[in-house]
């Protein structure tokens, strides 16, 4: 039979899956009340639960909207457990600028990279919309991220990617970073045209692109 | 003066034919819209506004005008709307939007005398608070306002906006498809926004004569489509897409109950109900707007529009002449085959081929489909009292039918999701007070922009 620990440490997994924010912070709250330790807890219960969600997705049974929402869970789990994991930081996976280039107000699209990147263990600065090219160089040089994101949605927003790139090569730190594009009218072709590491073709794509980066 | 609108103007989704509303219009150079043909509505983008540049403008809408009404003069149009779409950038100045439709609509005239044709311009003014960044901004909303002024005063037929409020909420709802979020957007944000708004809009072209269009929810319904994307793909499901447009007709009816007669803007493609509940002409897009978005509704999007549209072309040269030139053309002989079909007394017969090419195809193509949106149309207006709980039916009616529609089938992923939407609108409070209660703390810590203060909460 198993035991309350075991029990707490299931539930939590369910619950992730169910995207039940509440359900897995009481459940997370009952394996601590149980005696276990907090590391089990994050492999055990948010691990196992985030590999069940990330293997619904890929078989088409949960949407995307969902793989994000249960990251959302996950996080708010590990935050409560944060206090318990003394001298046991989560190490991130590395560091993403984010945003959407200048005169682009959309922002559903980085939002999502955003979101999923962080799921996937990812520090991410996100500078939003309507980003100007000298906000993301800025960015670079204070935060030495690993990678560069940026997102359009108009064909006529799309050429301002090549601004950036250009200005972070003319400011040195073009060779620092990766630099990731994505957004409804680009292509492969293009993000090559414009001097883009690579491009994502959709936020999956794309946060497997940038865990491929830091994995060398 | 506001009114709400307790009953369906039409009798039947079997009215809902294009090219014929129950309260057709007459407006512009001696246009009539809805009166027993479809009237081609072109839409474009210039170069200077995606190149950022604020000199040339003017100049360039005097050419892309000239372009296209040479066109329309090649084609023996008999009747065209164009439809004038001013970015941040123009209705920021008002001047600007008044020099262009001033210069647009001198060109248009002598056109029409020339050569005996009817037509009108349409001003949709860029809702310019920035929900997302800023809220409700009050001085953004004074300058739209007096740019809303300016083109009335100097010409503009109709006046139509893509409204925003709501805006910061739906995306942080839309995202997580978090109906509870997207209920308080669409149902309470928006229509509080909307009816201060369109008051003011609707005061503006009583005052010039002019004809108040309507708003559209492309900010909320179009993004739940683009989102959702094509066959298969899974962002967002489907059905959540095509529940979020049915609540977007809700909303968006704010805007006639403010007293708004239509045209409906193109990218409302809520039109549909908004047509049933009215009887109001509309404007649509679909397969035409292909220029600017791809969608899975291209066919029956036309089934019952009025001025049948492009949604945005930028002006770009293409092997035929200028992009808005060959969408005027593309445009105009869909309309020419449509309104062939009135003269010969098959229009039900070509509405008919419209909706079964794509009806089954996909929900979001199913909520359009006239006995669908009719019926969605019918739930709003049962609910007499507020917005809230109108959106609420809309959901409820169209995730009844998509779950009941058989020939749609859905893939297991899209039938769970339906049903959990059921299941999740099941738990909603039927008074809006509580839902607002409910709503209102959660959103304020969730959504950083989002300022209940703004809507008067």
């Amino acid at each position: 039979m198993a035991s309350a620990g075991e029990r707490a440490i299931a539930e939590l997994r369910d619950k992730l899956v169910g995207l039940d924010f509440e359900g897995a912070k009481k459940a997370a709250q009952d394996a601590l009340d149980a005696g276990v330790s907090p590391q089990k807890i994050v492999t055990g219960g948010i691990g196992e639960g985030m590999n069940i969600v990330g293997q619904k997705f890929e078989k088409s049974e949960y949407f995307l909207s969902e793989l994000i929402v249960a990251g959302e869970v996950a996080k708010e789990v590990t935050q409560l457990l944060q206090p318990h994991l003394k001298g046991t930081q989560l190490k991130k996976l590395g560091k993403v600028v984010i945003g959407t280039v200048r005169g682009d107000l959309h922002d559903i699209g980085k939002n999502i990279v955003a979101m999923m990147l962080e799921t996937a263990g990812f520090e991410v600065i996100d500078l939003g919309s309507d980003v100007p090219a000298e906000n993301f160089v800025d960015a670079v040089k204070k935060h030495s991220p690993d990678i560069v994101g940026m997102s359009a949605l108009l064909t006529v927003t799309m050429t301002e990617m090549a601004t950036v790139i250009q200005q972070l090569k003319d400011s040195g730190v073009r060779k620092k970073v990766k630099v990731i594009v994505g957004g409804a009218p680009l292509t492969d072709d293009y993000a090559k045209s414009i001097g883009a590491d690579a491009f994502g073709r959709d936020a999956v794509q794309g946060t497997e692109i940038c865990k491929s980066w830091v994995a060398k | 003066m506001s009114a709400k609108l307790s009953k369906m103007e039409t009798s039947s989704p079997a009215e809902l034919v294009f090219g014929l509303a129950k309260h057709p219009l007459n407006y512009g150079i001696g246009l009539d819209v809805g009166k027993g043909s479809v009237v081609p509505e072109l839409k474009y983008f210039t170069r200077s506004a995606s190149e950022g540049r604020t000199e040339g403008i003017k100049g360039e809408f005097v050419s892309i005008t000239s372009d296209v009404l040479q066109r329309a003069s090649e084609l023996g149009l008999p009747a065209l709307q164009l439809e004038t779409e001013f970015t941040f950038v123009e209705t920021s100045r008002p001047r600007m939007v008044g020099e262009i439709v001033i210069a647009q609509k001198d060109m248009l005239e002598k056109h029409c005398e020339r050569f005996g044709t009817a037509a009108a311009l349409r001003a949709t003014i860029a809702d310019m608070r920035d929900v997302r960044r800023k809220g409700l901004d009050p001085e953004s909303r004074a300058k739209m306002m007096e740019s809303f002024e300016a083109a009335a005063s100097n010409g503009a037929d109709v006046l139509s906006i893509e409204s925003e409020g709501g805006k910061d909420v739906f995306n942080h709802a839309v995202i997580r498809q978090d109906l509870k979020g997207v209920l308080f957007a669409l149902g309470v944000l928006a229509p509080i926004d909307m009816k201060r708004l369109w008051k003011d809009i609707v005061r503006v072209a009583d005052k010039a004569g002019v004809v108040p269009g309507g708003d559209t929810a492309c900010a909320f319904g179009n993004t739940a489509m683009r989102m959702a994307d094509g066959v298969g793909q899974m962002t967002i499901s489907h059905v959540f897409a095509a529940a979020v447009r049915a609540m977007s007709a809700s909303r968006s009816l704010v805007a006639y109950e403010e007293g708004a007669r239509g045209p409906g803007k193109d990218c409302a493609y809520e039109n549909v109900v908004l047509k049933a509940i009215t009887g109001f002409p509309m404007s649509m897009e679909g397969k035409t707007s292909a220029s600017a978005h791809s969608s899975l509704v291209g066919n029956v999007a036309a089934a019952c529009c009025d001025l049948w549209s492009n949604e945005q072309v930028p002006n770009v040269m293409l092997f035929g002449g200028t992009a808005p030139q060959v969408f005027l053309e593309i445009l105009s002989y869909d309309v020419k085959l449509m309104n062939e079909a009135h003269r010969a007394k098959r229009a039900k017969e070509v509405a008919d081929l419209l909706i079964s090419s794509d009806k089954f195809s996909d929900p979001q193509a199913f909520v359009l489909a006239p006995d669908v949106a009719w019926q969605i149309g019918s739930a709003i207006v049962s609910e007499q009292d507020d917005a809230y709980r109108r959106t609420v039916a809309a959901c409820r009616t169209a995730l009844d039918m998509i779950l009941d529609a058989k020939e749609l089938n859905l893939s297991a992923s899209e039938r769970r999701f339906g049903l959990k939407l059921k299941d999740e609108l099941m738990s909603m409070p039927s008074d809006v007070d509580q839902f607002i209660r409910d709503s209102l703390d959660e959103y304020r810590d969730k959504v950083e922009t989002f300022r209940p203060r703004d809507y008067e909460l």
